[in-house]
């Protein structure tokens, strides 16, 4: 199977959306908006859910938004992330191998990311990330590296200054969307931000 | 002065409405216990309980001790700071001494719940998952209208996927709590998970109920959209059920185009798109609804 390239904006949603809600399990979407190839670029992230993650209703309604939205967007779905409330254990729970096995129905190059929150202290130095793919009509460790985080310690920095400068409570994910429908589950502002943090050098003229 | 009194009633709405929201009080009451202990007078006791909770839940060892030192000093003898001692004992992941502590306030007070439901999360955040269900059906069987733990007991069971359960725990609350919108769109979303016409009408009901007690329900709102597209599209169904489905869902999809009308995220999104607004505007009353996700097997096959 081939590699899979996580970008900045995905990887600091997730982590964004970990922060927001420490206590609950989250999960949301991996979206890719290049076709190249055998490599599956993950280029964005929408969050879901931070709350009753196993029951069917708002994931179904969230899983038909997201892909009309990546129809109009040229995006497609191509992957699942989610982290447990409980830190001791970052293995993918019923509820992830099925909306996983749904996405892998559509793109066969799916992939599944469990982030593990006992790696995710200040120090950490590691992607504290777990992924997996499809082989055999199974979900199986995927290679550590057949895994790309391009510019990882530049990452790793926005993340952690985002986190300490408050960022993540800008961050909406489709359950707050649902509380007040008004905030953008698309994170653009978010999104903005990232980019600014990412590229100093070309910024503002 | 005006500060003091502010940040006191923070605390004060805080505690009254149960918020978890723990990063605030420890900002707020970190700064009221060292500038202005002296003036707090007999509500400095509770404000510890508070703070040294908050301090718990954001790592915040330091504080929480200092609170519970000061508490320990006041109240030696007390269950309910030896409570807070055994919370921050779990805080530090020692399990095994907490549950000493709370063996031995049951030992003195049976009835004693606060014990019983630390002792409960002691499983919980263990993984025990099976044995804290076991333990808190036990002590809903003594402690009958204990809503939250009945609310506990219901997302154990969503955690473990056992819907039937969990909808027994929501139907519980709902008899009790008859204007709750939220246990009746929990309700009616575990029916619809468990899925089967049968269900499927039922969530369907409470979604319509819970809209009926709070018609700015989004869940609600969607979830009616969706268990009666559902039901109209099964096959089981007799004419006038189809057709009375198709009623219901179209009236919610109609709510829902409107609400989103006015608030403007759409024409926020479209714009984003840049050149599609038009087509898109077109497609938009329901494209969201087209049955991919919501039956099984994929919608398409091409790549965008």
């Amino acid at each position: 199977m081939g590699e899979v390239e996580l970008s900045c904006r995905a990887y600091v949603k997730m982590y964004l959306h970990c922060c927001l809600f420490p206590r609950c399990s989250i999960n949301g979407l991996l979206l890719s908006s290049s076709t190249a190839g055998d490599a599956v670029c993950v280029t964005d992230c929408v969050p879901l859910l931070h709350s009753h993650l196993s029951l069917a209703p708002i994931t179904q309604l969230a899983l038909t938004q997201v892909d009309v939205w990546c129809s109009q967007t040229q995006q497609r779905i191509v992957g699942y992330y989610q982290a447990n409330a409980c830190v001791s254990d970052s293995s993918p729970t019923p509820c992830a191998l099925k909306i996983a096995d749904k996405i892998s129905e559509q793109f066969e190059n799916a992939v599944l990311l469990m982030l593990d929150g006992s790696k995710m202290s200040a120090d950490y130095r590691v992607p504290p990330i777990v992924m997996y793919e499809r082989k055999d009509s199974r979900w199986t460790l995927k290679d550590k590296h057949t895994i790309m985080l391009r510019q990882w310690e530049e990452t790793r920095a926005i993340a952690g200054q985002m986190l300490d400068s408050g960022d993540h409570s800008l961050l909406v994910d489709f359950d707050s969307h649902l509380d007040d429908i008004t905030k953008d589950w698309t994170n653009q502002k978010l999104n903005n931000k990232i980019a600014e943090l990412a590229s100093p050098a070309n910024g503002s003229m | 002065m005006i500060e003091n009194r502010e940040m006191r009633d923070k605390l004060r709405k805080w505690r009254e409405e149960n918020c978890r929201n723990s990063e605030q009080i420890v900002d707020v009451g970190e700064e009221l216990i060292s500038e202005h202990a002296s003036k707090l007078g007999d509500d400095i006791w509770i404000i510890y309980e508070q703070v040294m909770i908050a301090a718990l839940d954001c790592s915040r060892d330091d504080l929480a001790l200092t609170c519970l030192q000061e508490l320990e000093k006041q109240f030696s003898d007390s269950h309910r700071v030896k409570r807070l001692s055994g919370m921050r004992l779990e805080a530090l992941e020692r399990y095994d001494e907490a549950n000493k502590d709370y063996d031995a306030i049951l030992q003195d007070d049976p009835t004693n719940t606060a014990a019983r439901k630390r002792k409960i999360s002691i499983l919980k955040a263990q993984g025990k998952s099976a044995e804290a269900i076991r333990e808190l059906n036990e002590y809903l069987e003594q402690f009958v209208g204990d809503q939250e733990a009945w609310h506990e007991l219901s997302e154990l069971y969503i955690n473990e996927h056992d819907y039937g359960k969990a909808a027994f725990c929501l139907e519980e609350l709902m008899m009790t709590n008859p204007h709750n919108h939220l246990y009746c769109e929990q309700y009616a979303e575990v029916k619809y998970t468990q899925g089967g016409l049968e269900n499927l009408e039922l969530s369907r009901k409470y979604f319509a109920q819970a809209l009926r007690l709070n018609n700015r329900n989004m869940r609600a709102l969607f979830g009616l959209y969706m268990s009666a597209s559902h039901i109209a599209a099964s096959p089981k169904v007799s004419a006038k059920v189809k057709k009375d489905n198709m009623k219901y869902a179209a009236w919610a999809a109609t709510q829902i185009n409107r609400a989103y009308k006015y608030t403007d995220t759409l024409k926020r999104h479209i714009v984003h798109l840049g050149g599609h607004a038009e087509a898109a505007m077109k497609q938009y009353p329901l494209p969201v609804f087209d049955s991919g996700w919501l039956v099984a097997g994929p919608r398409r096959t091409n790549a965008p």
